[in-house]
């Protein structure tokens, strides 16, 4: 069982949720099962881990369905069901600890996993830019510019175009499907090595529904248990 | 068995996927993710969504099939210190009959006879809903398999009693039951199925009160155990389905809910014997 310490309304739609919880601390990608008690909800939900400190919990999150919307009207104090924390995490695609440069591409929600992955990257010593792309009104900006080396914002186009695909950095990218192609396609042409975070829709987040199952260069991968973090060549879509 | 718990096919992968969680040998057993013949990559599109307490699900009996399973997996779930089952699907008879004799080579304590998968084309649940069909491929399998046979039921039968009369006659050795029931999700903005086979199956608590009825019926009808399931997710569920003439129970989507939910039935079922003075869980067997 995990405390809800806050949960703030940052703009329309989108709350972040501090969480008081003492299980096991997460790694740079890796994603929790929530479920908001007493509102009739079956299953937990996938959120991605924006920031840990300390058995506090940070999460960014859109209310895009009923389990968001249950909980953007958790309160302080509240109980939420809690369990994980899942997935592999960026650094068991790549040590983390062997990069000197990384870009980090976030879109919409997929931001929130480029926090974490900063903090973890500039306490390794690496140079880390973060670019982060909004439809409208930018969040958080103070909070990543204090992880990053460099910050650059696109509000309104294309996060990818502002982008310079070079070899040398590691690329990392999390966001909605046509960033995630565009990202791939720009890492292809300039050979560039790309690491990309997964979105699905899970029941079980641990490897045994198979509900969030893709398919890749390796064959059924898992989002939840295989992923969320792969390099991008390996995912059918996204590779060719 | 230890106890009369068993892990739903389907729900916990080929045991291991739990193990960060809790050891799977405090179960009573691990029934596997469905098997079939040759290897299969499952439905496309979406493939869970959750409905009012329970679930959708169009896996489609992803897996890696018999003759993998019987070289890795198998081996795998044997040392999970449990009671080993293997879930068995097909798309035709002889896919039954050839996973069947497959499966003789591999070390395992019951093989469950899954002609009750609503997911799949062909085959699956069309061999579980009439009873003549459902006693061919038990008479069949059970003709070529050394393992004890359990034959998995679908509530999507039309006289599912008929069906388990029919299977217990052609030769079944236990019965477990209920298999998921078919159902439908719209996308009502995108006006189209949610799933791209259309239906799906559900599970989860809303679909126990049914279940409970059909293994309360099954269970007066015949002599041989069934093992009951269908939205356990209490010690006091577990419970009704034993009273109702369950010897084993199941849990299913529950675990994906609460990875700790069959721990917890376990121990509510300790102190439930506990508090009745009961020796044995099963002297309640049947009692309604």
């Amino acid at each position: 069982m995990a405390l809800i310490i806050d949960n703030k309304k940052l703009t329309d739609g989108i709350y972040l949720m501090r969480v008081s919880s003492n299980i096991q601390a997460p790694r740079p990608g890796q994603f929790v099962m929530l479920r908001p008690e007493g509102d009739g909800l079956f299953l937990a939900r996938p959120i991605s881990v924006m920031d840990w400190e300390n058995g506090v919990w940070t999460f960014l999150y859109k209310v895009v369905g009923k389990g968001t919307e249950a909980m953007s009207r958790l309160e302080s104090r509240d109980d939420i069901f809690m369990f994980g924390p899942m997935g592999n995490g960026f650094g068991r695609v790549l040590p983390l600890e062997k990069i000197r440069k990384a870009v980090l591409i976030g879109g919409g929600m997929g931001i929130a996993p480029m926090y974490g992955l900063a903090k973890a990257l500039r306490k390794t010593g690496a140079h880390v830019k973060i670019h982060l792309g909004f439809t409208d009104e930018p969040i958080l900006r103070k909070e990543f510019s204090d992880v990053a080396d460099e910050l650059v914002i696109n509000v309104g186009g294309y996060v990818t175009d502002d982008v310079r695909f070079e070899q040398g950095p590691v690329y990392f990218a999390c966001g909605p499907d046509p960033m995630m192609k565009a990202a791939a396609r720009k890492a292809r042409e300039a050979g560039a090595e790309l690491i990309v975070s997964l979105e699905s829709r899970m029941a079980c987040g641990m490897g045994a529904c198979l509900g969030c199952t893709i398919d890749t260069t390796k064959g059924s991968k898992r989002v939840c248990k295989d992923g969320p973090c792969f390099r991008y060549e390996e995912v059918t879509g996204l590779g060719k | 068995m230890k106890n009369p718990v068993i892990a739903a096919s389907g729900t916990f992968g080929f045991g291991i996927e739990y193990e960060e969680y809790f050891d799977p040998t405090i179960l009573g057993g691990v029934s596997s993710k469905g098997l079939t013949l040759r290897p299969s990559r499952g439905n496309a599109g979406i493939r869970v969504w959750e409905t009012p307490m329970g679930m959708l699900n169009s896996i489609g009996l992803e897996n890696p099939g018999v003759e993998h399973f019987v070289s890795h997996e198998a081996l795998e779930m044997r040392k999970l210190g449990c009671a080993v089952i293997a879930n068995l699907g097909g798309h035709s008879e002889e896919d039954y009959v050839t996973g069947a004799e497959m499966l003789n080579g591999c070390d395992i304590d019951i093989l469950e006879l899954n002609i009750s998968c609503p997911n799949v084309k062909s085959g699956g649940m069309a061999f579980g809903t009439d009873p003549d069909q459902a006693a061919d491929i038990t008479s069949k399998v059970k003709a070529v398999t050394r393992h004890p046979l359990m034959v998995k039921l679908t509530p999507n039968a039309g006289d599912i009693v008929a069906v388990a009369r029919a299977c217990e006659e052609a030769g079944a050795d236990g019965l477990s039951l209920i298999n998921t029931v078919l159902g439908m999700a719209i996308d009502v903005r995108a006006e189209k199925a949610v799933f791209n086979n259309v239906y799906a199956g559900l599970s989860g608590p809303a679909i126990m009160p049914i279940a409970l009825r059909m293994v309360h019926q099954v269970a007066h009808a015949v002599s041989i155990p069934v093992s009951g399931l269908g939205g356990i997710s209490t010690a006091e569920d577990a419970i009704a389905f034993i009273m109702a003439g369950a010897s084993t129970v199941q849990v299913g989507a529950t675990t994906f809910r609460d990875p700790m939910a069959m721990v917890n039935i376990i121990k509510g079922l300790e102190e439930y014997a506990e508090k009745k003075s009961l020796k044995n869980i099963q002297d309640i067997r049947g009692i309604v």
